[in-house]
């Protein structure tokens, strides 16, 4: 991003986050309706403690969800391309799996892997396992016709076409599909905390809600939407690191 | 698209349902709010509006269910709906020390809607053997309740292990947790079908002196200055409807289950009876359905300040008003 | 359409062989009915009311529908005003990104105080997850048409309207069906979530109902409701693409 996006960037941010303050405070607004910005910032502040313990648990969750459903979906997906006769079989099987949205299959996930900590490692791992499948098996399969039966006339194996064809081709797809992931997988973590949870910042949303603090709920918004932000941010610093190509 | 509820909200102006013409006679628009998802619970609501009780009562009633992070008390003192079946005595206490303009009208539980059940062949016999189990229960009110019982029975809070309790009883089924809180209308039938009715033992709030009322009928404070009349129509339509159900149980589920026809309707029946008993209990056997039982009130308001769990002490008076329902003769009150 | 019609013989085959699989594995392993129930009990549920789940589909289909029609109108829109204008762009892409990033669930009341309890409710969240990647991958379609190419056009005296619609726009279809695919099944997402803010009729509805009643049966209904939304959408959205986009179909 160049010097001006960037600048115009927080002139935008700076813009609404003031025009939230006025609206607010302008109208007098109860917390119930839309608190001020800086009642949000103050109430992060005064349950900091809490809200990082919170924090720790969602991003553990989320964190732990993303690494297993980014390793099974990649994994699925190279298997899928390297035995073809079991493509066929698994993955209209997969695609209907992926046809039920992700949050139908959270009460059945809370009511399979309890209210702990792995019945959300396994939303997050479904919810980000599907993604990166799909953007991967996409990538495996943008490969040009001609250029695989070239490398297959100078005898290449199935093997050697995907590690120089195949993988190459699908990597940028692979790493966007990393991308998504990380904003996905916070957001999957805290819905189903919200469902069912004995921590974390999806339960002080619910909690907080049943209690009517609602200036504390927009708190854990803000930490949670901070958080996803990081990810976000941690994700993409390592593909520029490491995908030099570009 | 919907510009009026969008003003109403940001100007943050309670909307006032208007007076809309209906044929000859004028229906007062309103909206009634659950506290939960539609079930037995709420029979007699969904009896008055389907027999038009409210219709007679001059009412044009919605009624909205509720859901997992809705709060009744929120949505009442917004303006988005214009009655609300909330929480209870304890929601209430929150919503007023928070200053949400909400007043409460009448009280539907009489008792404390849940108890804390143990096996009948565990070690759990008396209040005292908590000591050292795991306990899970509900973060929003019903942990104080089982504070307050342990306390009487000399445990505090390091003596055990409490988790918050959501969506499933099956760990408690499966043997992973020694307590496990039901209502009495809804996880304890689960529990019933899952253990047996003769293997659970259960420990009851009001055996040790605390009464906890829930299940609350609530308006805003602006409807109950402006509107008072509707408000006794509304529970005067109300209380007809829940006659009718609380005598005949099954055409209650039946209009329950017009709504929701998804329900279990053995499951339903249990409810309705259950609830039944907790609606005709205490105060409400001599001053009527949804009577306001000020010295219950007032225990529990002083046991949630005595467990600072509501910080200032609240002006009773003004968070409950009886006067709606005593526009209602006594008569028409009893179940 | 002899080819078109084979393929939809194998797919009811292979829908028929993963049932038979599914009842096979219940009824063989033995597995307890609150983890996997059979299908035939859960085919039973729904014919036990049919009028509930079929009510519930057309509405969540509703709701999908319109949130995914105004999704995909703005974010076109949104797309097409950040190419023209890049001082827009960068004001207001991060703000909508930062917006992706909150779980709308937790705005529950919110959105029943700003828009009732209406369909139109459920259709904003729909529509609030499906503009992002929408107006995302328009810009990004736009953006990869050839400069050159447009320079050509300008050079024959082509308005820039025309350029719009000549060119670029046709050229960025491929990109923008690659998010139609993801807002397919973003949107009915946000339909099911907007139905647990309080409403009587829905697939979410029916899976909150079957949750808190701990009925796995009644639960499996729903998921496979919807499912068969999910997939009969996607599809539809699939042969959309192929129609227009005839061209740029992948493989």
């Amino acid at each position: 991003m160049s010097g001006t996006s960037a600048a115009r960037g927080v002139l935008g941010a700076v813009l609404i986050l003031a025009l939230w303050e006025a609206t607010a405070r302008g109208f007098a607004l109860p917390a119930y309706t839309l608190p001020a910005v800086t009642q949000i910032l103050a109430a992060v502040w005064e349950h900091r403690a809490a809200l990082q313990a919170a924090a720790l648990v969602t991003g553990f969750e989320a964190v732990t969800g993303y690494a297993i459903g980014a390793l099974a979906g990649i994994g699925m997906a190279t298997l899928l391309v390297l035995a073809r006769p079991l493509r066929v079989g698994v993955l209209p099987l997969l695609l209907a799996i992926n046809s039920v949205p992700v949050v139908a299959w959270s009460p059945l996930v809370l009511l399979w892997f309890g209210v702990g900590v792995s019945s959300k490692i396994v939303m997050v791992a479904l919810a980000v396992g599907f993604t990166i499948f799909l953007s991967a098996l996409a990538g495996f399969d943008r490969v040009d016709r001609r250029s695989v039966d070239l490398m297959r006339s100078f005898g290449a194996g199935r093997m050697g076409i995907f590690w120089r064809l195949r993988l190459p081709a699908a990597l940028p797809l692979i790493a966007a599909g990393l991308r998504v992931a990380t904003v996905r997988s916070l957001i999957v973590a805290i819905v189903t905390e919200m469902l069912g949870a004995y921590g974390g910042l999806g339960w002080i949303i619910y909690q907080s809600v049943t209690l009517i603090d609602f200036v504390q709920v927009w708190a854990a918004i803000l930490v949670a939407s901070t958080l996803s932000l990081a990810f976000f941010g941690a994700v993409g610093a390592l593909e520029r690191r490491f995908i030099f190509w570009r | 698209m919907n510009r009026r509820h969008l003003l109403a909200a940001t100007g943050a102006a309670a909307v006032t349902p208007f007076i809309r013409p209906a044929g000859a006679q004028t229906l007062t628009r309103a909206t009634l709010r659950l506290k939960w998802l539609t079930q037995a619970q709420f029979a007699g609501f969904y009896v008055a509006q389907q027999k038009g009780y409210y219709r007679e009562a001059g009412i044009d009633l919605t009624i909205n269910p509720g859901g997992p992070n809705l709060l009744t008390e929120n949505l009442v003192a917004s303006g988005a709906d214009t009655f609300g079946l909330s929480g209870g005595t304890d929601s209430v206490f929150a919503a007023r020390e928070r200053n949400l303009p909400i007043i409460c009208a009448g009280v539907m539980h009489q008792q404390t809607p849940f108890v804390f059940v143990t096996r009948a062949d565990g070690p759990i016999r008396t209040l005292a053997d908590f000591r050292g189990k795991t306990i899970t229960t509900w973060f929003t009110g019903a942990n104080f309740v089982l504070l307050g019982m342990l306390a009487q029975a000399g445990l505090s809070r390091g003596d055990f292990t409490m988790q918050p309790q959501q969506v499933s009883v099956q760990p408690f089924v499966d043997r992973q947790v020694d307590v496990v809180t039901a209502t009495r209308y809804n996880e304890f039938f689960t529990l019933m079908q899952r253990v047996g009715r003769d293997n659970l033992r259960t420990f009851v709030p009001d055996d040790h002196g605390i009464t906890f009322p829930r299940d609350t009928v609530i308006v805003s404070e602006q409807t109950a200055r402006d509107r008072p009349q509707t408000v006794t129509a509304f529970l005067r339509a109300t209380i007809r409807g829940w006659r009718d159900a609380l005598r005949d149980g099954k055409a209650g589920v039946d209009a329950v289950m017009s709504v929701a026809p998804t329900l279990n309707r053995p499951h339903q029946e249990f409810m309705m009876e259950e609830a039944g008993k907790l609606m005709v209990a205490g105060g409400a056997a001599q001053n009527g359905l949804f009577w306001i039982d000020r010295p219950v009130v007032q225990a529990a308001h002083d046991f949630f300040l005595r467990h600072e769990v509501i910080k200032t002490r609240l002006d009773l008076a003004a968070a409950y008003n009886s006067s709606f329902l005593e526009a209602i003769p006594l008569a028409d009150r009893m179940a | 359409m002899n080819a078109a019609a084979m393929a939809a013989l194998r797919l009811m085959g292979g829908v028929i062989l993963a049932g038979l699989a599914w009842e096979a594995a219940v009824v063989g392993f033995g597995i307890r009915p609150h983890l996997l129930p059979r299908l035939s009990d859960i085919f039973a549920a729904i014919a036990l009311t049919p009028g509930a789940y079929w009510a519930g589909l057309q509405r969540t289909a509703a709701e999908t529908l319109i949130g995914f029609a105004a999704g995909t109108a703005v974010g076109i829109a949104n797309g097409l005003l950040f190419f023209r204008a890049p001082v827009l762009r960068d004001m207001l892409l991060p703000v909508f990104v930062v917006s992706q990033t909150i779980p709308v669930i937790a705005f529950g009341a919110l959105v029943v105080m700003w828009f009732g309890n209406t369909l139109m409710a459920k259709a904003v969240i729909a529509f609030y997850l499906t503009f992002f990647p929408v107006t995302v991958n328009t810009l990004l379609g736009l953006n990869s048409v050839d400069p050159r190419q447009a320079a050509l056009l300008r050079s024959f005296g082509a308005t820039p309207t025309q350029i719009l619609f000549r060119l670029q726009l046709p050229m960025a279809l491929p990109q923008i069906f690659v998010a139609l695919r993801l807002g397919a099944s973003l949107s009915l997402v946000g339909a099911i979530v907007g139905e647990w803010f309080g409403d009587n009729t829905g697939i979410g509805v029916l899976l909150l109902q079957a949750m808190y009643n701990e009925s796995v049966v009644a639960l499996w209904a729903a998921i496979l409701c919807a499912a068969l939304l999910g997939t009969g959408f996607y599809a539809l959205v699939a042969w959309a693409e192929r129609r227009i986009v005839f061209w740029g179909a992948e493989q």
